[in-house]
């Protein structure tokens, strides 16, 4: 579904992405962790057409999307939960949400309202907060609210960056099972973590990044018995280093 | 008595030109981060349009005003492509277009003055010279017709803004430029959009405010920096903020003229005081954007 190659980028200044090659198949889950600063926001701008320089090739669904602009990304079902949440702070959860349907597809009121009743299933606490402007939600909530506004666009591939970054143990089970009930439905997601329990558990293949390369590539499993887990970011940085 | 509403409702009408320039810098601001001091000179090129449509070929101001209007965003539309994308596109900060677009407003002003002369020139009244008399209440036809089109526009601004879907989609771009861009909104037709209705918008005003000065070359700087004074008093954050900050602005400068011992040329320095005063002492404006929480 997702294949990336050869992917650069960054900032203005050096490249922060240095030649990261990433395959994803249709209903897989992938968790791509690695250490602050690694680069795996930046890497998700450049797969959702929102770094300011990229280079490389990056086929989704069968077509090269390596330049595209990110209005079209979208429309072609890849979204995005950004790291941080993002809401539209003074619009309510409805609007959020609308907003999130702006590329839909054929957006007849009837295909609208299914979206909206799918997130409303999904998290039943919005469908109560649906007038509430979401600034003033509880940070769970609002990142239930990123999760539904990246859903309603209908996506087929879903990156959700650190969404249990800062929350409770409760709401973490919560969003959770949320995303245990969509890969029941078949959606294909990349989960990007730093703390490695969740992203082991959560997905069946992780790959870990450090200083933007992608330095290990295996099962969740293989990688839960390595026996020198605690020090694997540590590791593979020096081994970066050396090469 | 009678003296005073009189000069209320002039002050108003005149209120209502600034305040339409300060929302011709608004819808271009909110969205873009960038302050178009241009918003002067398309004032100017309207004007001009105006006098060639309303007085040279005398179409009548159904037809001509739509025109100028249409002709007016059409000019928004260029600035942007010219002076704005392509450095948008290379990754300029953002002052960079804000110097490009200075720039344009010499450009604009020197074609006017070389294709019209320095004169004024007249543009007609569209509802021809006379007053309403209403009791106490008294103005010229132009001064309601300016109030009813201004009160019709910002109303037609603030629907479009709260409930249609284009419009929060540029709310959204002015409130999170990255989350707006990941929910699929088109920022580059955003932008364009936004200096297509600055351009309208001042446009409009042009067209309202020539009928009482004529179209003159050097118009644009002054209504450039009225514009601005009232988008400051009013604060960047809402489009009530730019009605408030124009009316505000108008009845200083009409009160100083009448009651303050000056001589009348100095009143012109009363927009540059309240600038200079509100930057210092309240730069965040009257309103506040919702959502900012200071
Ligand atoms: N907007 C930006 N402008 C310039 N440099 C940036 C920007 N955002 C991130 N960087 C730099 O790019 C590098 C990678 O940052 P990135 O945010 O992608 O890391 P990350 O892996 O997501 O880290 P974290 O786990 O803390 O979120 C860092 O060195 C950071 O300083
Ligand atoms: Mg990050």
């Amino acid at each position: 579904m997702l294949e990336v190659r050869n992917l650069c980028g960054g900032y203005g200044g050096g490249n922060v992405l240095h030649g990261i090659d990433l395959t994803l198949a249709a209903g897989q889950t992938l968790a791509l962790l690695g250490p602050n600063g690694a680069g795996k926001s930046t890497l998700m701008a450049a797969l959702t057409g929102t770094l300011d320089k990229r280079s490389g090739s990056m086929r989704f669904d069968g077509r090269e999307m390596g330049e595209a602009a990110s209005h079209d990304i979208v429309a072609h079902g890849l979204a995005l939960v950004p790291e941080g949440r993002h809401m539209f702070a003074p619009f309510s959860v409805e609007d959020n949400l609308r907003l999130g349907a702006i590329r839909l597809h054929h957006p007849t009121n009837a295909r609208l309202q299914a979206q909206f009743d799918g997130v409303y299933r999904l998290f039943p606490r919005l469908a109560e907060r649906r007038n509430q402007a979401t600034g003033t939600l509880s940070g769970g909530e609002q990142q239930m609210v990123a999760i539904g506004r990246a859903l309603m666009s209908a996506p087929r591939l879903l990156l959700l960056d650190e969404p249990f970054l800062g929350l409770a143990p409760k709401v973490v089970e919560e969003i959770h099972d949320a995303l245990e009930r969509l890969r029941g439905a078949g959606l294909t997601m990349l989960l990007v973590e730093q703390k490695l329990d969740i992203a082991l558990r959560f997905a069946a293949q992780a790959c870990v990044m450090v200083k933007g390369r992608i330095m290990l590539n295996e099962s969740s499993r293989a990688l839960a018995e390595r026996a020198d887990l605690d020090q694997l970011y540590f590791q593979l940085a020096r081994a970066v280093d050396m090469s | 008595m009678q003296d005073l509403i009189e000069l209320a409702i002039s002050a108003t009408a005149g209120g209502c030109i600034y305040a339409l320039l300060a929302l011709a810098y608004l819808v271009v601001l909110r969205p873009t981060g960038i302050i178009n001091f241009a918003v002067g000179d398309w004032a100017t090129v309207a004007a001009f349009a105006g006098y060639l449509g309303l007085s040279r070929y005398e179409l009548p101001w159904a037809a001509g005003m739509p025109l100028v209007i249409v002709l007016a965003a059409l000019l928004g539309w260029v600035t942007e492509r010219i002076a704005v994308r392509p450095l948008v596109e290379r990754g300029a900060p953002v002052l960079a277009p804000i110097l490009a677009l200075l720039g344009m407003l010499v450009v604009f002003r020197e074609s006017v003055s070389l294709i019209f002369g320095p004169d004024p020139l007249p543009v007609p009244q569209p509802l021809g010279y006379g007053r309403i008399e209403w009791g106490l209440i008294a103005g010229s036809y132009q001064s309601f017709f300016i109030m009813g089109v201004t009160a019709l526009l910002f109303c037609g601004t603030w629907y479009f803004f709260e409930r249609t879907l284009a419009g929060r989609s540029f709310e959204a771009v002015a409130l999170d430029r990255k989350a707006a861009a990941l929910m699929g909104i088109n920022l580059r037709r955003v932008t364009a959009c936004a200096f297509a209705a600055g351009g309208a918008i001042a446009g409009l005003a042009a067209l309202l405010l020539t009928p009482n000065t004529s179209a003159h070359y050097l118009m644009g700087i002054p209504l450039a920096i009225q514009g601005f004074t009232a988008l400051v008093i009013g604060g960047v954050g809402r489009i009530e903020g730019a009605l408030a900050g124009g009316l505000i602005l108008s009845f200083a400068e009409q009160l100083t003229v009448r009651y303050a011992p000056i001589p009348a040329g100095l009143a012109q320095g009363v927009p540059l005081v309240l600038l200079i005063g509100f930057l210092l002492v309240r730069p965040q404006g009257l309103l506040l954007a919702r959502g900012s929480s200071r």
